[in-house]
């Protein structure tokens, strides 16, 4: 197809009204900018826009035939939602070309509300994948701004295959973690990456350590900033970028002056329009490169555009961090939240059901033994362990059944198109195996699901519910439970329940993950040139980061090569059952743990909430049950979000 | 007609501007500003300054003390402008308060340590002890301890809590004497910028935290006695229409903050127990929910 200047959209960042007119008189055929409300970028007071200036950048940009995105990317809880659907009906009246959401209620909002402005896919809904696409497609989403992990190969593939607009990050900040996938900074500050509060616990230093001694590993990276991801920079790439039918060049940066944001968008504005006027002469302008380094914050990468870069897409040395948002804080224990007593709430009671979730089938056993009714299985598994074969399955459910167990198959939390391609061929066994249900990690993977199987699906936490529209939405889907956000804290939990006409299920013992990479970390740092000779080591031994405060945060690598970088301690939520009594479905993580280990914490679990609710008003909490678990736990323990009110 | 440049470090210090250019167009002064910001990088600032240099501007309001120094190390004549530069003496920027004998003039930013001192008596009335954590390698923050140090106060006993390097303060709760009855923060951009790491500690250890930047505040600071941006601008305004006017900038004294503003969070105070006397709260500016 042949290319003109509508063909590719530069699409710039926006965070007050100085830098509206700068990137629009830079060249830009598109912006994107919040709303006071809302909105990711929420520490500046002075940025962002208020309902009455929304209104008016909105006729500024199309007097000027530009472009207006709105940002409305939040994860919001159920008491956000009456100001969300007042927000919504403004935009709608105020018309601008679209809004960009994270938080699946909007998707269902937009539906009930019948709103007119087209919707896209913020990057926070982490899609990767056409199926999650054809999904979002169903809902009216008009683009996609697809997860930065995805190459430009395989963007291309996705756009050909489902016909929907691609908008790709090229220039500016990045996250280590997969997009809407980091809980680190919601559970630990309770400011949530996912409601713009992100502190960055990314950019703190770390030593890399043997999990097992504690011992520091032989460290070849020139500094400790084992996450700090450098930023994107495509411009070198630009034919590359317009050829994959990238639609929307996306700049990011909107708390950026607009003399930052006027010279990278002239750059790029001029590098497009020659490209474009003549392909076949192009070469990219060397004194414009030059600027862009001269005025670069951090060094730049082409990040996963290219492919997996490993450790060349981080600056380990960190003298390039241009502001740090925080140090490394011992995570809160159990004794943290010890001054505040949280309520009882005296709604109705149900028989508690417990799942558990094993690595292996001994721990299957050991679970069942102890009185849990569902266990999951599958997903990821970390080296040196060994994913779930087909015949292990097979074994699983045979087992749980002699205890009257269920066992439900859990999917990846991130499945790109290989993936997705083995998850089909997976799917296909299922009649073999004949579980009781799937646990899915994400749109594409549920997509997928409901193609080819009719087993009971499930909902991970990775979804990110957090309001009870959005689980509305999943049931409207035929999704039959979803999993409570990990990031919502007690009250917010406790609405969400009341509100949801959806089965939730809430973990409340664990090892969890603070965030996915797409690189092995230990590989990254240990071999520096990713990808180069296979070290065995990488897969038999145990890494771990260890932080400022002396915490150690396990790395574990999957099957597939990615990072799930765990808390520095694992959720313990044991002696606040009784207040969370008005939740039907716990869960206990379990797959980092001996097989003693699941017997045992499955057992006090199964003995308290059966108490909980034999004794309800006279239960009190034997302190013991909780001492045994934490003798007997790889970790400390911690309360995570519990110490928080509200998550902001 | 005027040409007036604007050398800024970083955005944070906007208000400032939005304050200069508001009082000068409220005097009727028509101006054309060239405003230019450095977005962090320190290195930027003395190209940005020659490159108003070379429009020929009139005068250079400059905000933050890099800014202010590299507008003043110009070869030109220009005039210079600057707030909220804590210490104009020390940075070179002024030979005395009362009479600068250079090219710049302007308003320093920081709050008073006596003003602050009372505050924190009507504050937190019963206070006896109070840790002051500040890290030694920033300028701003050492004159501000300084002068802390030089106040005569029997009530209240300051205990000085430096941090050679930010890291440091992932162990505050091992660092922080046990005893304190709140933690002030002077001035200092490492301890501000940090401030999610510090006000999560304190939080555990119930130990109000009464700080100097003001965006602490909102983010979980009991309270501060903050300088108002958009004042220093305006106050600015005023000596920078002397100067347009005819004045020599090394004649017009350099002021210092003349009516701070009292921020509190009730959501805090609720967190710790702690009520706010009714004449604090009616005088308060901002008082977060």
């Amino acid at each position: 197809m042949l290319l003109t200047r509508d063909s590719v959209e530069l699409l710039a960042p926006v965070g007050t009204w100085d830098v509206l007119e700068a990137a629009i008189e830079a060249g830009a055929n598109a912006v994107y900018l919040g709303g006071k409300r809302f909105n990711m970028r929420m520490f500046k007071t002075t940025a962002n826009f208020d309902d009455a200036t929304l209104g008016k950048a909105i006729e500024y940009a199309h007097r000027h035939n530009v472009a207006l995105h709105v940002t409305v990317n939040n994860l919001i809880s159920d008491r956000e939602l009456d100001n969300m659907r007042s927000y919504l009906k403004l935009l709608d009246e105020l018309k601008p070309d679209a809004l960009i959401v994270q938080d699946l209620s909007i998707l269902q909002l937009a539906r009930e509300m019948n709103l007119s402005v087209p919707l896209h896919a913020s990057i926070m809904m982490n899609t990767h994948n056409e199926h999650a696409v054809r999904a979002l497609q169903g809902y009216g989403i008009s683009r996609v701004v697809v997860n930065r992990e995805m190459s430009l190969s395989q963007l291309s593939l996705l756009k050909e295959r489902t016909g929907i607009e691609v908008e790709y990050f090229i220039h500016g900040d990045m996250c280590i973690s997969h997009s809407g996938q980091c809980v680190q900074s919601g559970v630990v500050f309770g400011q949530s990456s996912n409601r713009g509060r992100c502190l960055k616990p990314c950019r703190w230093p770390y030593q890399l350590v043997d999990a097992a001694t504690g011992l520091p590993i032989d460290d070849q990276a020139p500094g400790p900033y084992k996450l700090a991801m450098k930023d994107m920079c495509l411009y070198m790439k630009l034919p590359e970028l317009i050829q994959a039918g990238v639609s929307s060049f996306k700049i990011e940066g909107r708390m950026r002056t607009a003399d930052f944001v006027s010279g990278i968008v002239k750059t790029y504005r001029k590098a497009i329009d020659r490209y474009i006027a003549d392909p076949m002469g192009y070469t990219p302008d060397l004194q414009d490169w030059e600027n862009l380094q001269n005025t670069r914050s951090r060094d730049f990468s082409t990040c996963y555009a290219l492919g997996n870069p490993g450790a060349a897409a981080i600056g380990y040395s960190g003298k390039r961090e241009p502001r740090f948002f925080s140090q490394a804080v011992r995570e809160a224990d159990m004794a943290t939240l010890a001054k505040r007593s949280l309520p009882n709430p005296t709604n109705k009671l149900f028989a508690p059901a417990l799942s558990v979730r094993v690595a292996d089938l001994a721990s299957l056993i050991a679970a069942c033994q102890n009185g849990a009714n569902t266990i999951y299985i599958g997903g990821e598994v970390a080296k040196p362990g060994i994913p779930w074969t087909l015949q292990t399955m097979v074994q699983a459910v045979e087992e749980a059944g002699k205890y009257g167990a269920k066992v439900i198959i859990t999917t990846p939390r991130i499945t790109m198109e290989r993936e997705c391609g083995e998850l089909e061929q997976f799917f296909s066994s299922l009649a073999k195996i004949n579980p009781h249900g799937l646990m899915v990690g994400n749109l594409g993977a549920l997509t997928l699901a409901q193609q080819h199987t009719a087993l009971p699906l499930q909902a991970e936490f990775s979804f990110n519910v957090f309001n009870h529209v959005a689980a509305q939405l999943l049931k409207n889907k035929n999704v039959k439970k979803a999993t409570i956000s990990l990031e919502a804290t007690y009250e917010q939990i406790m609405q969400l329940v009341e509100n949801s006409p959806l089965p939730l299920e809430f973990i409340v013992h664990g090892s969890l993950p603070a965030m996915i990479t797409d690189h092995s970390i230990p590989e990254a740092v240990l071999t520096n040139q990713y990808q180069s000779d296979y070290d065995p080591a990488l897969d038999t031994t145990r890494y771990a980061l260890l932080d400022t405060a002396g915490q150690q945060h396990p790395i574990m690598v999957d099957q597939y090569g990615r990072s799930n970088l765990l808390f520095a301690k694992d959720l313990c939520l044991l002696p606040h059952l009784h207040s969370l009594r008005t939740v039907q479905n716990y869960r206990i993580e379990g797959q980092y743990y001996t097989p003693e280990l699941v017997g045992l914490i499955t057992k006090i679990y199964r003995e308290e909430l059966d108490k909980i609710a034999a004794e309800q008003s006279t239960y009190h909490f034997d302190e013991s049950q909780l001492e045994k678990i934490a003798a007997a736990s790889p970790r400390e323990l911690g309360i995570g979000t519990f110490r928080y009110r509200l998550s902001k | 007609m005027y040409t007036i440049g604007i050398l800024q470090l970083t955005q944070n210090l906007d208000d400032a501007v939005h304050g200069f250019k508001a009082e000068l167009t409220e005097h009727g002064i028509h101006a054309e500003f060239h405003y230019l910001n450095a977005d962090g990088n320190i290195d930027q600032l003395a190209k940005l300054a020659n490159q108003l240099a070379e429009k020929e501007v009139d005068l250079i309001f400059a905000c933050s003390t890099p800014a202010a120094a590299a507008a003043v190390k110009l070869t030109q004549d220009i005039p210079v402008v600057f707030t909220p530069v804590f210490d104009p003496i020390g940075a070179n920027l002024v030979l005395s308060m009362t009479e600068p004998g250079g090219k710049a003039t302007g308003v320093a930013g920081m709050v008073k340590a006596e003003d602050k001192l009372n505050f924190i008596n009507r504050l937190l009335p019963a206070i006896k002890k109070i840790g002051m954590l500040y890290h030694t390698e920033d300028s701003n923050a050492i004159v501000e301890v300084a002068n802390f140090r030089k106040l005569n106060n029997p009530k209240v006993q300051f205990i000085e809590i430096p941090i050679k390097e930010a890291e440091n303060l992932s162990n505050l709760p091992d660092i922080l004497p046990h005893d304190l009855d709140a933690l002030f923060l002077p001035i200092g951009k490492i301890i501000e910028d940090n401030f999610a790491t510090i006000v999560y500690y304190t939080d555990t250890l119930e130990i109000p935290v009464i700080a100097s930047h003001a965006p602490n505040i909102s983010d979980g600071a009991l309270a501060g006695l903050v300088a108002n941006h958009y004042q220093l601008g305006k106050d600015c305004a005023v000596k920078a229409m002397q100067i347009l006017k005819g004045a020599s900038p090394s004649q017009i004294p350099v002021d210092t903050v003349k009516t701070p503003e009292i921020w509190l969070n009730q959501f805090t105070a609720d967190n710790l127990g702690i009520s706010f006397a009714e004449d604090l709260k009616e005088e308060a500016t901002e008082v977060f929910e």
